[in-house]
């Protein structure tokens, strides 16, 4: 099993959860993130006065699959992601050693 | 099973509607079961008793109640016997599987746990005889009482912060969608706690209503247990259709509604009876608790607006004041107690609701302006709200408030019932009113933008169907009206647009700019969202989500054309002819609903601040003024308010203005004495706001300054300006409710009187704030 992590645009987040929903995911977990990466915020001038947001509001998704689906669901992902601008946001993989779902106590792919 | 367990069983099967006559079966069951126990294990050899203490001493046994008993012993009990007989008690109990607190005690045993333990002294307090020798629950009722009395002082301010932490923990039972019915606070814990309160005899507990909400609670909480076979007092959305019917109330929303008023009932006597304890002076201080020499922060009998003062800490009506001749008055109560940090008097608050004579429609502008007063006292204005709540004032004045009053929402992300939610944002906004330019239009609109709550429509569509209504009513023209209905249409705009839409693309920002069109109504919604959000839930008032408004809003901002500033104002040629032979002349025209005062002196610098002062010194506030220099002189006309009463002598204004002109008056000393006096408890208002506005004016430098309004701020204000050499050509003053936004359209007094250079500007700037700052900070 794989754990996908997704730094994504906010309201990009609509999107992501339609395009996963279409490929018959329904979980996620969604956090609010922020931070920063090539990009190194950005600058704004605002009524004359120039200030610099050092941290992007981003959102962080997180996402259970069997090992054979994450390549798509990852290519889903940053299909929906993506802007084309800097900061659309980075997407990795790690592998899950077990997963358990705490109401039924069922393991491996059964709990996800 | 024994026999009582069987009864019990069949009595709790029968799923019949809980009343006080079904408590009161159900609590003859139980008594007769223990007192078949307590002879059968031999209390009376022991000559001991058995006693209920706190609900179940009340005689309120919930079907899911413990059973709180205490096994009082006299000190000549044999000490070998008691144990047996206490065992022989409890087990059965313990067998039958009910829930047992229990204890066994002397009297004296009792009387130390309960000078340790507030829980334990108020559990006491409600002790009863369930068997055995009488006169020694008596006797131990008597000295606990004796001794709660004589240690209130210093037992109410650990109560007090019992009750804080409840608050804290639990939220407030009115206000939430699943209260505690016990826990939260105006639950049913709250009745043993005000009982202990009235029984220090420091604060008295007003009645009104307390124990039919009371008794609501109870049957509330029979039901939940009967429904849910479990002790639990939480109220879960799951359960509360399953409540109602067994209730026999129509719908799950109208249980919570019942439930809301119960709960608003007696958390609206809790805080007034601790307010009441406040006022007694019994505080908390460095570790040693004591009573207080009172000293109210204002002397008795004073004065806060016309018909309305302060009576042992609460504000009450005057004696000539008449509510049934005055519609005004009970806003204008309302403002001026949250104003100054205090509370109605509930005999006022009841005499306002019976007397007061309909509002005129529309509102008069006084009306009008003491909702926004009354509102924008922030959280000051809340227990003022929940007093006029509780009478339903505010239902009569705003009908439409009677939908969304208590109503529950089936939202996950709300933690409030509707009408909270309201007064909520309202509360926020008022911290954020220095950030627009109609701070009136900002707190009415947070009041209002989800009144189409509560029907079966999409509530933003029936909020803008709804307000054009209420904002007529409200006496607001055709333009404020126009938006306030744009806030209520547009309040989810900017949440929605961040969110969902990409922020850098063109085609979202141009989007929103199309439809707030101004800076000015762009800041509102900005404003009223950061309120919305904050008041709605920890869900969606996260830094993080604001932030992304706030982005949004700044990418708009930068799109937006300039605002239009208006042109300096231009007095109409009949006011101009006013003085034109060249001495002080005033004029004052009382047809209209607010009274104007035009007065025309030879122009000099700080003839502004003069004028302000001698009209602040009359005990006049300053509604609107306008001003415009006329060769040799300047007029200036002043819409006014008499601060108490009627409108003062006008040659006497007159006369003062020659002496303050003349240096012959000092008005600043007077007026700020008696600014002091009239200092509210602990309120602190959003730091005033001096903003110089670039290139809007061919002829002069403009500057605004949003302030909370005193009296003499406009002459602090014009002083200041004066102080540093810089004439005022032109000044528009707008208060509103209790805000100021005062625009002054200024020249250098030297070189042809030319435009301030951005330095001078800063540098009238900053003597404007420092004179505020420092007429804020004496004491």
């Amino acid at each position: 099993m794989k754990l996908i992590t997704a730094i994504v645009k906010p309201f990009k987040l609509e999107d992501i959860k339609v395009a996963l929903e279409n490929r018959g995911l329904h979980g996620m977990t969604v956090s609010e993130a922020s931070g920063y990466g090539r990009q190194r915020g950005h600058t704004e001038v605002y009524r004359g006065a120039e200030y610099t947001v050092d941290l992007v509001p981003k959102v962080r998704i997180e996402v259970l699959v069997d090992d054979a689906d994450a390549d798509s669901v990852v290519s889903t992902i940053v299909e929906a992601a993506n802007t084309g601008r800097i900061g659309d946001g980075k997407v990795w993989v790690v592998p899950v050693d077990s997963v358990v779902r705490v109401r039924t106590g069922e393991k491996g792919s059964e709990a996800l | 099973m024994g026999e009582f367990s069987n009864q019990r069983k069949e009595f709790l099967a029968q799923k019949i509607k809980p009343s006080a006559k079904r408590r009161s079966e159900l609590l003859a069951l139980t008594d007769s079961w223990i007192k078949e126990l307590a002879q059968a294990a031999g209390v009376s050899q022991l000559g001991g008793a058995v006693v209920a203490v706190g609900g179940y001493g009340r005689g309120e046994l919930a079907p899911g109640s413990d059973l709180d008993l205490v096994l009082l012993v006299p000190p000549s009990a044999n000490p070998n016997l008691i144990p047996q007989v206490a065992n022989k008690l409890w087990y059965p109990i313990w067998d039958e599987g009910m829930k047992l607190d229990h204890s066994v005690r002397t009297v004296a045993q009792a009387r130390t746990m309960a000078a340790d333990d507030l829980k334990v002294a108020l559990g006491l307090l409600d002790a009863r005889t369930v068997y055995g020798d009488e006169s020694l629950c008596e006797k131990l009722k008597e000295q606990v009482l004796a001794d709660w009395r004589a240690m209130g002082q210093k037992r109410l301010p650990g109560l007090r912060s019992y009750v804080q932490d409840r608050i804290t923990r639990n939220g407030e039972l009115a206000h939430l969608l699943e209260p505690d019915l016990k826990e939260s606070f105006g639950g049913l814990r709250d009745l043993g706690i005000l009982n202990g309160v009235a029984a220090t005899g420091i604060a008295e507990v007003d009645q009104t209503g307390l124990a039919s909400a009371y008794a609501f609670l109870l049957d509330v909480r029979d039901a939940l247990h009967l429904v849910t076979s479990r002790p639990s007092d939480r109220l879960t959305l799951q359960e509360q259709a399953a409540v109602a019917e067994l209730l026999e109330i129509e719908s799950d929303d109208a249980l919570l509604r019942q439930v809301s008023s119960a709960g608003r009932t007696i958390s609206y006597i809790s805080e007034l009876t601790w307010h009441r304890v406040k006022h007694q002076g019994v505080t908390e201080r460095k570790g040693i608790l004591r009573r207080k020499v009172v000293v109210p922060v204002m002397s008795d009998e004073t004065p806060l607006a016309p018909g309305v003062m302060v009576r042992d800490g609460e504000v009450v009506l005057a004696k000539t004041a008449d509510p049934s001749t005055d519609p005004v008055l009970v806003l204008r109560a309302a403002a001026a107690a949250a104003q100054h940090g205090l509370r109605l008097q509930p005999e006022t608050v009841n005499r306002l609701a019976s007397e007061s004579a309909p509002m005129p429609t529309p509102w008069p502008r006084a009306a009008r302006e003491a909702l926004v007063s009354l509102i924008g006292a922030g959280r000051l204005a809340l227990p003022v709200w929940e007093a006029l709540d509780q009478f339903e004032i505010f239902n009569r004045l705003i009908p439409e408030w009677a939908v969304v009053r208590s109503a529950p929402q089936h939202n996950p992300l709300h933690v409030f019932t509707v009408d909270r939610h309201l007064v909520e944002t309202a509360i926020n906004a008022s911290t954020m009113t220095r950030r627009v330019a109609r701070p009136d239009l900002l707190l009415i609109g947070a009041l209002f933008h989800d009144i189409g709550k509560a029907q079966d429509r999409d509530h933003t569509e029936v909020g803008v169907e709804i307000m054009p209504g209420i904002a007529q009513r409200l006496g607001f023209d055709d333009s404020e009206s126009a938006t306030l209905v744009k806030m209520v249409e547009h309040h989810l705009l900017l949440p929605d647009v961040a969110t969902k839409r990409d922020p850098e693309d063109d085609a979202t920002i141009n989007f929103v700019a199309q439809i707030v069109q101004e800076h000015d109504f762009l800041e509102m919604l900005h404003a009223l969202t950061e309120a919305d959000s904050r008041a709605t839930g920890p869900a969606v008032s996260s830094e993080w989500r604001l932030s992304l408004i706030s982005d949004l809003v700044s990418r708009v901002h930068a799109v937006l054309r300039g605002d239009e500033i208006p042109p300096p104002p231009e007095l109409d040629p009949e006011r101009l002819e006013v003085g034109a032979s060249g001495d002080i002349e005033v004029l004052l025209d009382s047809m209209s609903s607010l009274p104007t005062i035009t007065i025309s002196a030879p122009d000099a610098t700080g003839l502004l601040a003069a004028c302000a002062g001698v009209l602040a010194l009359h005990q006049l506030s300053v509604r609107t003024a306008t001003t415009q220099t006329v060769g040799e002189r300047a007029v200036s006309v002043w819409g006014v308010t008499p601060q108490y009463g009627d409108m003062p002598d006008i040659q006497e204004i007159a006369r003062d203005l020659g002496l303050i002109l003349n240096g012959q008056l000092d008005v600043s000393a007077r007026l700020e004495r008696r600014r002091q006096d009239m200092l509210g408890a602990g309120f602190t208002y959003p730091p005033a706001q001096v903003k110089i506005l670039e290139d809007v004016s061919a002829r002069a430098t403009v500057i605004e300054v949003r302030a909370h309004d005193f009296p003499g701020l406009l002459r602090i204000v014009a002083g200041a300006i004066s102080a540093v050499n810089v004439d005022i050509i032109a000044a528009r003053v707008a208060t509103l409710g209790s805000e100021a936004v005062d625009v002054f359209y200024v020249i250098e007094k030297t070189a042809g009187g030319a435009h301030l250079t951005p330095a001078r500007a800063q540098e009238v700037r900053s003597t404007i704030l420092d004179a505020l700052e420092l007429s804020n900070s004496v004491t």
